[in-house]
Parts: structure tokens; C-alpha cells; sequence
């Protein structure tokens, strides 16, 4: 396990948004017999502005994690810290928006109730929930959709109201259960670039995830847990980088001027020297398509004509 | 109407009550927070326990310190949206379906088909509303826990008082809607059922003359109407009343018309009234006219009503306080119900004769008696005048006033004697009573839809109450346990009695254990059984299943207790007295319920 100063060296205490000291899980049956161990004591600290990944397998703890950090299930030992007060204390979900692994809303509740309800237990006045609403439902673009009762949405929209519910509160601390689960590439995509919108607004942000190229796109800080138990901990540039190999990019090179630089490394005693065109990746790819496709309708994108 | 027990003044019982209720509040608190700190101390040990269980304490004070209205009423709404969206208006049409079938095949020409109609439409409304509302209350928070739907509401700042209280109130309001629809086409229901219209025509009156040939009267007989038609005695100017059959009568007036004499019927009078009684004390003498505590059982199981002996002195003595002259200017209305046992047939379409007499307590002054013939099963009235006459010393008699000599510092004594030897009549406290007055009858019927209330009131907290711990089937059993371990909790409680002291006349039987093995044996309940080693322990098994059931018959509510329908289908005015009494034990039931969920739900993983 690594040990982890956290994104500020020196920052002030206040600036821990959530502390997990000893925290852990064990799930037991009736008699109090154990039955699992879900999470192994767990210390953990999440600053102010920081975008915070729990990235692991199904079952390795990551909604263990943030389910004993909402004060949802209580801890076997230790303590969960929200803004410096126990995790069970319903004061702290003021500052707090959830966005749970499956979107649990009331179905029967078209986009507009379902926001309205959610601001009410806010304790909002109604006007600051009409406003609140009609925005949130206006950035998650269920506009035209927000007179259908969310049993008629796709999995796509149940997500998005979803995130707008979470948003309600305008909330300092979001914790994201999946976010990006059952959405396509595109869904994708906005989900990560609202992730990193919010933080820009100063937002905490803690996202479990198993879909590790969209932790390492939106995270600053990574937890990987395995079975219950903290495996590593650090800046996701930190653990992704690989010390011992040298990478350089140029645009515009000509084939001898790669040549001489294949000649230079080897000359300095590089192994395995590598020297193409890189490949994008396949979301890029794909977003591509759909913008092409879309300023354009009816002709095949140019990225595949290209091709 | 059967009142066993006398309603207290609201005023003299809130205060005992509420110490009770506080006492009782108190003793389950501590039962339940040192449970909690054993089952915890297995878990954690008990120092750890003990933090648990005091920042469990605290945290609820919190929460219920920190409960805001507008939360209350979103998680209120949601349940209303909820219930809607489960169609839980079918039931009315399952109502509507109901009245019409009592429409078909109530009988109108029962003996009161107010009171039958009446007991029947609130009996219906009654069950149909607490069902209701028990399935949904049930049903609703183990559903939300089970789709997770409860993540997104407790990771909200909301307290689970909130989420308790919300639930209670939202589907409180659904079976409000529901019983003020059901009540109001209930009421029309009834009112329409027993309305009718007589005709009395001049060829069915016949003239009473005098002996000097003069016209003294007329009597006659009306038309058939809804089963039944009555007889009427008419005074020498054509007016009068019909004689009571099926509860009711009409007034009668004579009209002239161009081609004669025609006669108006009124309306039906006495079938759906809120009298407003006076109610006195009971007392008896025995035959040899000395006092008694009780009068004679005439051998039925139920000794509600007591019994004095026809042709001796035994007589049934009812002493009225508070009457007063500006109250009642003309006489004292009284009305009475009197049970008659005969032991031999005599003349079944004739009465039993009686008497009646007024007494002064104080100074034992008394009228004559005023005599009449006991009508079973209906309420008759009869006014004792404020002239009368009574009997002197010397034989002769002279004029008494009832206010000047017989009523005294406003106390009064009625008393009551059968007047055919080895015939008896069976009278209870209630069944005498100065009329006061009446009350509206559509408050009345008001009046009686908030018993129901009370005890959809109760239904409710107690389903949601279990919900927050159990399965929704699960709870809807207990949530059925305890209504009906509540309608019986006297039983329960005459029962324990008698297995603890093993006095086997207060209920003969014995407890589960000991009534299974007769119905298996096929061994009577008034048989003892030998005593041996297997009986013994038989029966100490039957204390033992008995204990948590006396508990319960203790803590639980009793639905029918809170119910009022017997006094509307009676035609009695429900005091508010009681009402107060009602609403408040319902107030007790509804706190307890309300903080019981509250920290159930508080020390549940809703996402475990």
C-alpha cells in the first residue's frame, strides 16, 4: 500500500472533505454471525477540489466504501468523516449530491416532480426549485422530456435525471456510483466533462468506477481496492507513470529525421525503441464520427473516408 | 345501546391518562434501550454497546429536533402520488358494489333498519378503509428499500422521523379522502333507504264518540310502507301521532279540502335522531324490597343487564343528578329500554305491565305509579308530567310538583317495578335516561366517521411503524397480530388472570396449550381436568405463551373500542367527552408508533 500525502502538501484540515480512519465493513447474518468482509480497515483522506476514483473489480469495495461514507450502512470499526462530522449525521447531506450504481428514483414521477421533490427535501423555497430544475434540466437535456414519467425514460435519460437530482443542491462534495454506466460514448463523454466541469466550480468529486479508461481521463487521485483492502493509493499520473521508459512526440517529423533520432537512441543504449504514428483512442474515434455525422447529414463521416 | 362502562368527563380523565401514557412511554424506552445495548454488546461488546446505544439516543433527539415541514410534506406527497399510482381508488367502486348488494338484500322491514343500515354501511367503510390503508403502509417503505429508491431520500437531509411521519400523514390523507367520500354516499345511502312516505286515507279513519255522542277522536291505520304500517290515535281536531313501529312514527294532521277531509303524514320521526340523554346511577332492591348490589341473573352468560322480579318489591331504583327546572320546563322526558324474561308465555302479543315512579332521594317522597306496558326492543318514552299525584299517609291523596317537591338540590330517584308476579324485567345503567334533547344527526354521523378516523389513524402509523423493520408481508401480519390481539385485549387479559391464579371461572378453558388438548379430547370447558404432572406443566406452558399476550393486550389498541357506530345506530348523540378521550388515546398511539418507526428506521442499514 502506498502512502498517500494527498493532492496539497500543507493544505489545512479543512481542506479534508472526507476522512476514512480504520473504516471497515464486515457484513454479518442474523445471529451476527460474519458473513463477508467487504471492506478491510481503510484510511483515506479526500481534499477540497479534487476529483477522487475508488477504482476496482465488481465486489472489491467500492460502493461498500461510498455507502459507509453516505452514512448508509454503518461501520464495523472506525470512522467515516463527511466535513468533519460523522458520516451518519444527516446535517452533512446538505453539502453532499449522490448519484447511486442504478439511477433509484420514482418511476411514477415525470423529469420536473422528481426534481422538485428531491429541492423540497432540501428544504428549498419553491422558487429556487423551479429555477434549480428547469436549469439542471435544461444542462442534462431532458427539456423536451420532462413532462414523461421516468418509467418511459431510456437508461441514458434515467442516468441524466439522475445526475441532475444529484446537482439539486448545487452540492460542495459529489459522489458518483458508476456515473458513466449504461451510457453510450457520448453519454460518456458528457458525463466526464461535467465531472471535470464541476471540479473547475470548485467541487469535490469522489467516482467509483471499474471502467478504468474513464477514472484515468477524469481523475486527479486514484484508490484501487481489491477484495476489500486499499491496494494502491496516489496521483493517477504518479501510478501510471513508467519511470524507465522515455517517450517523445513530435508532429511534422520527416521519415530521416526519425531515423537519426531511431540512431541517436540506440547509440545511448535504448531498448526496445518504439517510433510510429500513434493510434487515437476509440472513443475519440467514435465522437468523431458522431460530430462529422451531424454537421453534415447523410454523408459518411470523413474519418472513414479517409479510410 | 349497550354502555357497560360510564364515560368519564374528559376533563377528570386526561390527566391519569396522560401519567399513564407517560409512565408506560417511559417503561418501554428503558425495556428497549437496554435490548438494544445486550444485542449490541454481543456484536461490539458492551462498552462499545453503550456508545452505540447513547449516540443512537442522541442522534434520534437530533433528528426529531431537526424535522422541517416541508420535508414532511414531499415525503407525504410522494406517498399520495404513490397510493394513486397503485389505483387505490378502485376501492370505491369495491364500496359502491357493496352498498348496492346491502341495497338488495338489507331487509327495510327489520325491526330497526336505521340501525341496520347504519351499522352496516360504517362496518363496511370502517374495514374497507383500514385495509386500505394497511396495504399501502405497509408496503410502501419495504418496496422503496428493496428498489433502493430510500438511497436517494436518506442521502438527503432528511431525518427518518421525516420519512416516517411523511409516509404516516400521506396515506392518513389518502384514507381521509377515502372515508369522507365513502362516508358521504354511506350517508345518502342510509337516509335514503329508510325514508318513506305513508298515506292515510279518510275512509281508513274511523271516529271515536264519547258517551254523550260527541266526537272525542279518530283512529285508523296507514297504508303499507317498507314492510310495516302503523296505527293512529288522532285527537277531536285531526291531529296526532302514529304508535312506534320499526323504531320510528309520524305526526298526522287533518286537512279540508274541497272534496273533504284529507290527512298529512309527516315525516319519519325517531329513526335516524342523536338523542342527548341524562344519565343517572343504578341501584336495585330484592324482592323483600331491601338493597342489592345487583338484581337476579336470569341465567344468560353476559350479566349486562340485570333483573328484578315481577309482583314483589324488588325494583331497579335510578338516581338522575343535574336536573333542573330550565331545562326541563314540562316534566321529565324519560325514555327507556326494558328486556323482559318470562317464565311462563302468558299473552305474547301483550306487554308486561310495569310501573314507574318518581321519588325525592332526600326526603323519599313519591308520585304514584304511572303505569305502562314494557315494549321490547324499542325505546319508549314517556313524560312524567310536572303535576302529580301521590298518595298520603292517611290513605287520601293530594297534588305534588315535580320540582318543588319531589327533586331535591337537583338529584332525582326513577323508580322502576314489574308488575306481573314470576315475569321479570331486565334493565341495565344506560337504559334509563332523561332526554335532553337531540343533536344533529349529519353531526352525529360526522361524529362517528372520526371514530373510523381514529382508527384508520392507527392502522396507518402501526402499518408504517412496521415497515421500517419488517418485510412488507411480514409486516402485515404483525401490523394484524396486533389489531387483533388488541380487539381481544380484555379476553386476554381476563385470561391471564385466570391461569395465574388458577381460578378457572373468570374465563374456564384454560390458555392455547390447555384449549387445544380439550378440543382434541373433546373435554368440556367447565370440566376440570385431574390433576398430574403433564397438566400441570400444560398449564404453565399456557402462562407462560400467555405473558407476551398480556403484554401486548396491555400496550396494544383496540380498534372497536375507538369505534362510536353503536351509539349513531343506536340514536344516541356521541359525547364529546368521549370523542376527546378517543382522539387523544389515538394521539398516544400515533406518537408511540411515529418514534418506534423513527428509530427502527435510524438503526437500520437501508442499503446493507
Amino acid at each position: 500500500m502506498h502512502a498517500d500525502p494527498g493532492p496539497s502538501r500543507g493544505a489545512h484540515d479543512h481542506d479534508v472533505i472526507v476522512a476514512a480512519r480504520n473504516l471497515s465493513k464486515t457484513y454479518r447474518d442474523f445471529w451476527g454471525r460474519s458473513k463477508k468482509v467487504a471492506l478491510k480497515p481503510l484510511d483515506l483522506e479526500i481534499r477540497r477540489g479534487e476529483i477522487f476514483g475508488l477504482l476496482g473489480p465488481n465486489g472489491s469495495g467500492k460502493t461498500t466504501t461510498m455507502k459507509l461514507l453516505l452514512g448508509l450502512i454503518f461501520p464495523t470499526s472506525g470512522e467515516a468523516l463527511v466535513f468533519g462530522r460523522d458520516a451518519t449525521d444527516v446535517s452533512k447531506n446538505e453539502r453532499i449530491g449522490y448519484l447511486p450504481e442504478e439511477t433509484y428514483l420514482y418511476k411514477f414521477l415525470d423529469a420536473e416532480e422528481t426534481l422538485d421533490f428531491y429541492g423540497r427535501l432540501f428544504d428549498m423555497p419553491p422558487e429556487e426549485r423551479k429555477r434549480r430544475a428547469d436549469a439542471l434540466i435544461a444542462m442534462v437535456g431532458l427539456a423536451r422530456d420532462k413532462k414523461r414519467q421516468l418509467r418511459e425514460y431510456s437508461k441514458g435519460m434515467t442516468r441524466r435525471i439522475g445526475i441532475a437530482q444529484a446537482l439539486i443542491n448545487d452540492p460542495e462534495l459529489v459522489l458518483l456510483d458508476e456515473p458513466t454506466s449504461g451510457l453510450d460514448p457520448i453519454g460518456t463523454r458528457e458525463m466526464k466533462d461535467l465531472i471535470i466541469d464541476l471540479k473547475k466550480r470548485g467541487k469535490t468529486v469522489i467516482m467509483s468506477s471499474h471502467l478504468l479508461a474513464d477514472v484515468e481521463d477524469v481523475c486527479d487521485r486514484i484508490a484501487v481496492l481489491h477484495q476489500g483492502e486499499l491496494k494502491e493509493l496516489g496521483r493517477v499520473e504518479d501510478l501510471l507513470r513508467v519511470t524507465d521508459v522515455t517517450q517523445i512526440r513530435a508532429r511534422g517529423l520527416p521519415a530521416a529525421a526519425v531515423d537519426e533520432l531511431r540512431a541517436v537512441l540506440q547509440r545511448h543504449g535504448g531498448a526496445d525503441i518504439e517510433i510510429g504514428n500513434p493510434t487515437t483512442t476509440l472513443e475519440e474515434l467514435f465522437l468523431e464520427v458522431v460530430r462529422d455525422t451531424e454537421a453534415r447529414p447523410g454523408r459518411r463521416a470523413r474519418q472513414a473516408e479517409k479510410n | 345501546m349497550v354502555l357497560e362502562e360510564e364515560i368519564p368527563k374528559f376533563t377528570a380523565w386526561i390527566g391519569p391518562a396522560l401519567v399513564s401514557w407517560l409512565f408506560v412511554a417511559g417503561l418501554v424506552t428503558v425495556f428497549a434501550a437496554a435490548l438494544a445495548w445486550l444485542v449490541q454488546s454481543a456484536l461490539y461488546g458492551p462498552l462499545a454497546a453503550g456508545d452505540r446505544v447513547y449516540r443512537g439516543v442522541l442522534g434520534t433527539l437530533a433528528d426529531l429536533a431537526g424535522m422541517s415541514p416541508r420535508r414532511i410534506w414531499a415525503l407525504a406527497r410522494l406517498a399520495v402520488q404513490e397510493s394513486l399510482r397503485r389505483n387505490v381508488l378502485v376501492v370505491l367502486g369495491l364500496f359502491a358494489v357493496i352498498v348496492l348488494f346491502a341495497g338488495w338484500f338489507l331487509d327495510p322491514a327489520s325491526v330497526n333498519p336505521g340501525k341496520l343500515y347504519l351499522g352496516f354501511i360504517l362496518s363496511a367503510t370502517n374495514l374497507l378503509v383500514c385495509l386500505v390503508v394497511l396495504v399501502l403502509s405497509v408496503f410502501s417503505l419495504p418496496a422503496d428499500i428493496k428498489a433502493k429508491a430510500i438511497q436517494t431520500v436518506t442521502t438527503k437531509p432528511v431525518r427518518t422521523g421525516e420519512i416516517v411521519l411523511g409516509r404516516m400523514l400521506g396515506f392518513a390523507l389518502v384514507g381521509t379522502v377515502l372515508l369522507a367520500l365513502m362516508g358521504a354516499v354511506g350517508w345518502a345511502f342510509v337516509v335514503r333507504s329508510v325514508r318513506h312516505e305513508h298515506e292515510l286515507l279518510a275512509d281508513d279513519v274511523l271516529e271515536i264518540r264519547a258517551e254523550d255522542g260527541s266526537i272525542s277522536g279518530f283512529e285508523g291505520r296507514m297504508n303499507l310502507a317498507r314492510g310495516h304500517r302503523h296505527r293512529v290515535e288522532l285527537g277531536p281536531d285531526g291531529t296526532g301521532r302514529t304508535d312506534t313501529v320499526q323504531g320510528h312514527r309520524h305526526t298526522v294532521r287533518a286537512v279540508e279540502t274541497a272534496t273533504g277531509r284529507a290527512y298529512e303524514v309527516g315525516p319519519t320521526e325517531g329513526l335516524l335522531e342523536a338523542r342527548k340523554p341524562l344519565r343517572g346511577t343504578l341501584r336495585f332492591l330484592d324482592r323483600q324490597g331491601k338493597p342489592s348490589t345487583k338484581g337476579i341473573s336470569v341465567g344468560a352468560e353476559w350479566s349486562y343487564r340485570q333483573y328484578i322480579e315481577g309482583g314483589s318489591l324488588a325494583a331497579a331504583i335510578w338516581t338522575f343528578d343535574g336536573v333542573t327546572e330550565r331545562e326541563f320546563p314540562d316534566g321529565l322526558p324519560l325514555e327507556m329500554i326494558v328486556r323482559v324474561f318470562r317464565t311462563y308465555k302468558g299473552e305474547i302479543e301483550k306487554g308486561i305491565a310495569g310501573s314507574v315512579r318518581v321519588r325525592n332521594p332526600a326526603s323519599g317522597l313519591q308520585c304514584d305509579p304511572i303505569y305502562f306496558t314494557a315494549k321490547e326492543f324499542t325505546i319508549d318514552s314517556l313524560l312524567i308530567p310536572r303535576q302529580l299525584a301521590a298518595t298520603t299517609t292517611d290513605g287520601g291523596t293530594r297534588q305534588v310538583d315535580l320540582f318543588g317537591d319531589i327533586v331535591t338540590d337537583g338529584r332525582v330517584e326513577v323508580v322502576l317495578q314489574c308488575l306481573e308476579p314470576a315475569q321479570y324485567y331486565g334493565v341495565a345503567q344506560a337504559d334509563f335516561y332523561l332526554r335532553r334533547g337531540s343533536g344533529s344527526f349529519v353531526m352525529n354521523y360526522a361524529k362517528s366517521c372520526l371514530g373510523i378516523w381514529f382508527s384508520m389513524l392507527i392502522v396507518t402509523a402501526l402499518g408504517v411503524m412496521f415497515s421500517t423493520f419488517l418485510a412488507g408481508p411480514v409486516a402485515l401480519l404483525a401490523a394484524l397480530s396486533v389489531v387483533l390481539v388488541g380487539q381481544f385485549r380484555e379476553f386476554i387479559q381476563r385470561l391471564f388472570e385466570s391461569q395465574v391464579t388458577g381460578d378457572s371461572k373468570i374465563v374456564p378453558g384454560g390458555g392455547p396449550i390447555e384449549s387445544l388438548y380439550r378440543i382434541v379430547t373433546q373435554t368440556s370447558i367447565t370440566l376440570d381436568l385431574d390433576p398430574s404432572p403433564a397438566v400441570t406443566a400444560m398449564k404453565a406452558l399456557d402462562t407462560v405463551l400467555l405473558a407476551p399476550m398480556r403484554l401486548g393486550a396491555a400496550l396494544f389498541p383496540s380498534l372497536s373500542a375507538l369505534g362510536t357506530s353503536d351509539f349513531l345506530a343506536g340514536g344516541f348523540d356521541i359525547p364529546w367527552d368521549l370523542l376527546g378521550a378517543h382522539a387523544m388515546e389515538t394521539l398516544g398511539y400515533l406518537v408511540a408508533f411515529f418514534i418506534v418507526g423513527a428509530v427502527c428506521l435510524k438503526a437500520r442499514e437501508v442499503a446493507a
